[in-house]
């Protein structure tokens, strides 16, 4: 052990720590913005420090506040298991954030020889830990409806149990069919064998080698999320509020919060094996490091453009309409984030200027590093994106329509597709 | 008979409907597109900001919140018959009468509150009004307070209300 694995390895963990934690309240602001927008409205804008009010982000915080400072409360019936009540949500939440540490962030840094995983829990095994860990969560709610004593509450988690029950052989043997093609259990290796290319031009991504793999693991995990169009366990016409109906303040919250992490993970589950995880297409680790330069001059380019369409884009939207004469100091926070904005991206500038100018292996190795970190979080947030704007789009499955889908539809294709894909990779490698 | 009988064609059954994935896709294509041209210019949606806007359509027939109505010469059409905390099914209006000196009748109200942390809104009192006293034309749809008394509407506040709407004198009692 050496100092640098020592430091890389907490800073890979506090960053998984930090990309699992601190994009909840991020996403519960992007979900109800995006709400708004989908449907013609708003959605919070108001809530600021200072003046400060950054699109409406405050408004989670001002949440998490009012959360903790909320009445716990117990219902009166529940005397036996109490502490495996208040247990329950824990649960929950903490199998969603375990199962998110096993998601390489960037690809190994190799530091005087020795290789250092940018994974928060460096394991080799990382399908095998999702699978085990994510499949916890459910226990979670069981419990929750369980000890409630509540039929709606059990009612919610014996359909959630079920729901999970029946997406879970999908989706194990969706990704067997990953594993098969990859030729491997280790997270970081399959983004490596995605780097590739396919049919000479095409990216060789998840997605465009097994579509239907793709598809049903996209599909079993929307389920496993407990997220649109899979909310049986939580139906507000049909079984009041399913297994969370007798959970009030921080107790809700976790089991709230469990769901944005889990939704997390799943979006870091997929682009990890199916859309190339921390890579761009076409471009392998191997050639970043060797053409950094080429790169750098890129990003020179490609951040101030960003940062000028940034402002603009505030400019446009961050003040208030004609007809209201107060400003509300959002010119002002314009003013202040724009000159922010240019200092960081005149900073960005300089270093990797330094870095083209002046090549240093460590140095470059860590530009890098950076550089596929922030294009995991790009398309982290992207596809979180995309699961919210499922959920306004799509309307919930009822609970039979959900359990054939599990049983008649994705199971047989799952099936279908593992021999497929065991007969073509036999045949390709004979 | 049988040629205003209008047969609607039933989805679901071809291939493509069965397959799902093209309906995701139309129905993608529709919130995508509400989310970025909102997205791209937040000021076109079509919403009121609304403390700093006002809003400027509210109906006549609107019930906002109450009044109390004047005679032509100013005194308080109310006589005090407790029709209205009779109606009220919130019973939540509390009326204390009182012996009337001006000559005008025989009672009026000393005190007239009405609770709206309990009112429900529905209009039963101004229905059951003989003399048109108590009236929910003041087109005022938000009340704001930060402790429950402020909550409570008492015979002044209720006399200072003016209806929003052109009638303002009670069209009973004169």
């Amino acid at each position: 052990m050496s100092m640098a694995s020592i430091i890389v390895a907490i800073i890979a963990f506090v960053l998984g720590a930090l990309l699992a934690l601190l994009t909840i309240p991020v996403l519960v602001w992007l979900e109800r913005r995006t709400a708004g927008l989908v449907q013609d409205r708003l959605g919070p804008n108001r809530t600021n420090i200072f003046g400060f009010r950054l699109g409406g982000v405050i408004q989670s915080f001002a949440d998490v506040v009012k959360l903790l400072i909320k009445e716990e409360y117990y219902p009166s019936h529940i005397k036996m298991g109490k502490w495996l009540f208040m247990l329950a949500p824990i649960i929950t939440f903490s199998a969603a954030l375990l199962a998110f540490m096993v998601i390489p962030f960037a690809d190994t840094l190799v530091i005087d020889g020795e290789a250092l995983r940018m994974q928060p829990i460096p394991v080799e095994f990382g399908v095998f830990w999702y699978l085990a860990i994510g499949a916890v969560g459910v226990i979670g709610v069981i419990f929750g409806g369980w000890l409630s004593h509540n039929k709606y509450s059990l009612l919610g988690a014996m359909r959630a149990a079920s729901m999970v029950v029946s997406y879970e052989l999908p989706l194990g043997l969706a990704i067997i069919s990953f594993i098969i093609t990859y030729n491997s259990v280790d997270f970081n290796a399959m983004v490596e064998f995605q780097s590739d290319t396919f049919f000479i031009f095409l990216p060789a991504w998840g997605i465009l080698i097994q579509p239907l793999a793709s598809v049903i693991l996209i599909v079993a995990l929307f389920a496993e999320t407990n997220r649109n169009p899979f909310t049986v366990a939580e139906g507000e016409s049909e079984i009041v509020a399913g297994f969370m109906t007798e959970y009030s303040a921080m107790k809700f919250a976790m089991y709230f919060m469990g769901e944005y992490v889990a939704m997390n993970t799943a979006s870091a589950v997929i682009i990890t094996m199916v859309f190339g995880g921390y890579q761009l297409p076409y471009v392998s680790t191997q050639m970043l490091l060797e053409n950094f330069n080429y790169f750098a001059y890129t990003l020179m380019i490609v951040v101030p453009v960003f940062v000028w369409w940034m402002i603009r884009f505030m400019r446009r939207n961050n003040r208030v309409r004609p007809s209201v004469s107060t400003d509300s100091g959002r010119a002002y926070e314009t003013k202040v984030i724009s000159i922010f904005l240019v200092a960081m991206a005149v900073i960005v500038d300089v270093i990797l200027l330094y870095l083209a100018l002046s090549p240093n292996a460590l140095a470059t190795q860590i530009a890098v590093t950076l550089l596929q970190i922030m294009v995991f979080v790009i398309k982290l947030m992207a596809f979180n994106m995309f699961f919210i704007l499922i959920r306004w789009t799509l309307p919930r499955f009822r609970y039979d329509q959900v359990q054939t889908l599990g049983w008649y539809y994705l199971l047989p294709l799952s099936l279908f597709n593992l021999f497929i894909t065991a007969i073509v990779v036999v045949g390709v490698n004979s | 008979m049988s040629k205003n009988i209008i047969t609607t064609p039933r989805y679901g059954k071809s291939f493509k409907d069965k397959l799902y994935l093209p309906a995701i896709y139309e129905g993608c294509k529709v919130t995508f597109k509400h989310f970025f041209t909102n997205l791209n210019d937040s000021n076109a949606v079509d919403t009121l900001e609304y403390p700093e806007e006002q809003p400027r359509d509210i109906t006549e027939r609107y019930r906002g919140l109450h009044r109390l109505t004047h005679r032509s010469d100013d005194t308080i059409a109310c006589v005090a018959c407790f029709m209205c905390a009779t109606a009220c099914p919130a019973d939540c209006i509390f009326i204390e009468a009182t012996e009337r000196e001006d000559g005008k009748d025989e009672k009026m109200p000393k005190k007239f509150s009405i609770d709206t942390l309990e009112c429900i809104f529905c209009g039963y009192c101004v229905e059951a009004c003989p003399c048109d006293a108590i009236r929910m034309d003041t087109g005022i749809f938000s009340l704001t307070g930060v402790k429950r008394e402020d909550f409570v509407l008492d015979k002044e506040r209720l006399l200072s209300h003016k209806g929003a709407f052109g009638e303002e004198k009670s069209c009973a009692r004169n």
